[in-house]
């Protein structure tokens, strides 16, 4: 079409006396403490979106939901042919099968719930586009739905514990685990939190994160053992810095080896989880007006 | 410059100097050649296409009061809807604001919700994305039903919904949480003649609970029926500003030329209706109560 954009004509001004106390920005971004507080009142709604999508993800199977157990079971079941009976491997780890369990499972946890959350606002663009709600909803909701897939996963993973041959070794130190869990979440909730406002900018990042993955795995010893390659004490240090290697050897001290896990373990772990949770939230917030224009 | 005071019923929204640009992929065959040969090499390799830079909006100010019903016509891509969304509050000005005394709540015909689940689930899921408690969504549930009218559907998923049940019941879940400032997008076109009058009842009760409507459309005849304020939108401008049937039947009137090829004309009457039209400013009073430095100046 080419009529002329009327951009020159000169037109009658109508002042319009605007009470500036009353009428608020729409797109302002609040104060974190109101941004939280409007967290938690869409609290329902998280719940809700992430049991939706929990369900909605295995629909369409015979089976529904059954394969949030079932898929779990038969990935341990691989583990326990090809390692137990076939390979018949244990590099010199006590109880090699439960420590490869623990390991996979709950690494893997990890490594689902930062690439959904960090893609999850991307993701969530048409609710994004029909309902004003604060955006870190959709990565919170996403590392929920991750968690509630957890569930039968760490249901698994303990049955196998308990049936492997050199039988369960129950004590107290059981109890440790649920605050282990704890701050695995939370740890999982502040990288989503931390990545999703990059990924959203720039999406290829997506790409990256995954790569980034994999080399956090085989830094955080889920196959094999450290102490067997490693005797530089300071390189050693370092490892130990790693929050999910902190997981897995915590879970395994209390769940394989009858450790109780020392201090330093702990004081680590909680910095971490703690630190990027916080940070996290900080970066997703300072980032919440940008996120519609997708 | 006229100083027209209002004292009449409370300013709802105000939109104050809003410009919005896209940058956007094109394969206009013309601009790739514009570009330095390296630069096309290199978005052949990556599979990407050149970039152009789309003005939406340009400057669009306007206010609308408690009781409004305002009507929003122009052509396709004229910027109704990335006004809608401004106010909305769900995309950010490169330059000027929003402001709304409430939230306002916007219904939009891409605004599938989750296709997967029952229309049951998906009200649910939108009353409490709403900000609306368990209690208050399952309170809301038979209303919700009531003005959608599909029936048994609702336990369906909303995968299987035809276009209109869709917008229907997206109609009804926004106006299950009784917003002061409705935002239509186009959501009344795709309704059957009954579920016209249902809505246009609902829109009616909201304005008289002094709230306000706006209705973005580029049938005029519908914002003739149902508005009582009509803006005409084109390249991102205000063209007028005034009573629906005037505005309506100016924007018609154009259109028709437009349609019958009869570009002389149109550009006449674009231009008439111009520069009978008048352009908002708006002073904030307390001035600077909780001004927001413009973005731009805020990099």
């Amino acid at each position: 079409m080419t009529d002329p954009a009327p951009t020159t004509t000169r037109r009658e001004v109508r002042s319009e006396i605007v009470d500036g106390s009353v009428l608020l920005p729409v797109s302002r971004r609040p104060p974190l403490t109101e941004y939280l507080a409007q967290l938690w009142q869409r609290r329902h709604f998280i719940r809700a979106d992430a049991r939706a999508r929990v369900v909605s993800g295995t629909r369409g199977a015979l089976l529904g939901t059954a394969w949030l157990v079932l898929r779990p079971v038969l990935d341990a079941s691989v583990y326990l042919i090809i390692f137990g009976l076939v390979l018949k491997a244990d590099r010199g780890i006590e109880n090699f099968l439960g420590y490869l369990v623990i390991g996979t499972f709950m690494f893997q946890f990890t490594a689902r719930s930062v690439s959904s959350g960090a893609q999850s606002v991307i993701a969530g663009r048409t609710l994004m586009k029909a309902f004003a709600f604060p955006r870190a909803s959709l990565p919170i909701a996403a590392v929920v739905r991750e968690t509630v897939s957890y569930l039968p996963v760490l249901v698994a993973m303990v049955c196998v514990v308990l049936v492997l041959p050199p039988g369960p070794d129950l004590s107290w130190r059981w109890l440790l685990v649920p605050f282990v869990l704890g701050l695995q979440v939370l740890l999982a909730l502040g990288l989503a939190l931390l990545l999703a406002r990059p990924v959203t900018r720039v999406p290829d990042l997506q790409h990256l994160i995954g790569m980034g993955t994999r080399f956090w795995l085989y830094g955080s010893a889920v196959f094999f053992s450290y102490e067997r390659f490693i005797d530089h004490p300071g390189i050693l240090r370092v490892i130990e810095l790693n929050p999910m290697f902190q997981v897995l050897d915590i879970t395994r001290d209390c769940l394989l080896y009858g450790v109780t896990p020392h201090a330093g373990a702990w004081l680590t772990l909680g910095l971490w989880a703690v630190g990027t949770c916080g940070i996290g939230m900080v970066v997703f917030w300072r980032g919440e007006d940008r996120y519609g224009a997708l | 410059m006229a100083l027209s005071e209002h004292f009449g019923p409370d300013v709802q929204v105000a939109v104050d100097e809003v410009h919005v640009r896209y940058r956007t992929a094109s394969d206009d065959a013309g601009l790739r050649r514009s570009l330095p040969r390296w630069q096309r090499a290199a978005n052949r390799v990556i599979g990407r296409e050149p970039t152009v830079l789309v003005r939406a909006l340009a400057g669009v100010s306007l206010v609308a009061r408690a009781g409004d019903a305002v009507g929003i016509v122009g052509l396709n891509g004229s910027g109704k809807s990335t006004l809608l969304r401004i106010i909305a509050g769900l995309e950010h000005p490169d330059r000027g604001q929003a402001r709304a005394r409430s939230t306002p709540v916007l219904l939009g015909v891409n605004a599938a919700l989750l296709p997967e689940l029952s229309g049951r689930q998906n009200v649910h899921l939108g009353c409490l994305a709403m900000g609306m408690t368990p209690a208050q969504a399952e309170a809301a549930y038979p209303t919700v039903v009531e003005v959608a009218g599909i029936g048994a559907s609702i336990h369906r998923p909303m995968k299987t919904y035809s276009s209109g049940m869709a917008a229907r019941l997206k109609f009804a879940i926004a106006a299950a949480s009784e917003p002061q400032i409705l935002l239509i997008d186009e959501a009344l076109a795709t309704g059957d003649a009954a579920f016209r009058d249902r809505s246009e009842e609902r829109m009616k009760l909201l304005r008289q609970n002094a709230g306000c409507v706006f209705l973005v459309s580029h049938a005029a005849k519908t914002v003739e029926e149902t508005c009582t304020r009509a803006i005409w939108l084109h390249h991102g401008r205000v063209v007028t500003d005034g009573p629906a049937y005037e505005v309506a039947q100016a924007y018609r009137w154009w259109a028709w030329n437009l349609a019958k090829g009869e570009t002389e004309k149109a550009a006449g009457l674009l231009e008439d209706a111009f520069r009978q039209g008048v352009d908002t400013q708006i002073v904030l009073s307390p001035a600077d109560a909780t001004h927001v430095v413009p973005r731009h100046a805020r990099r």
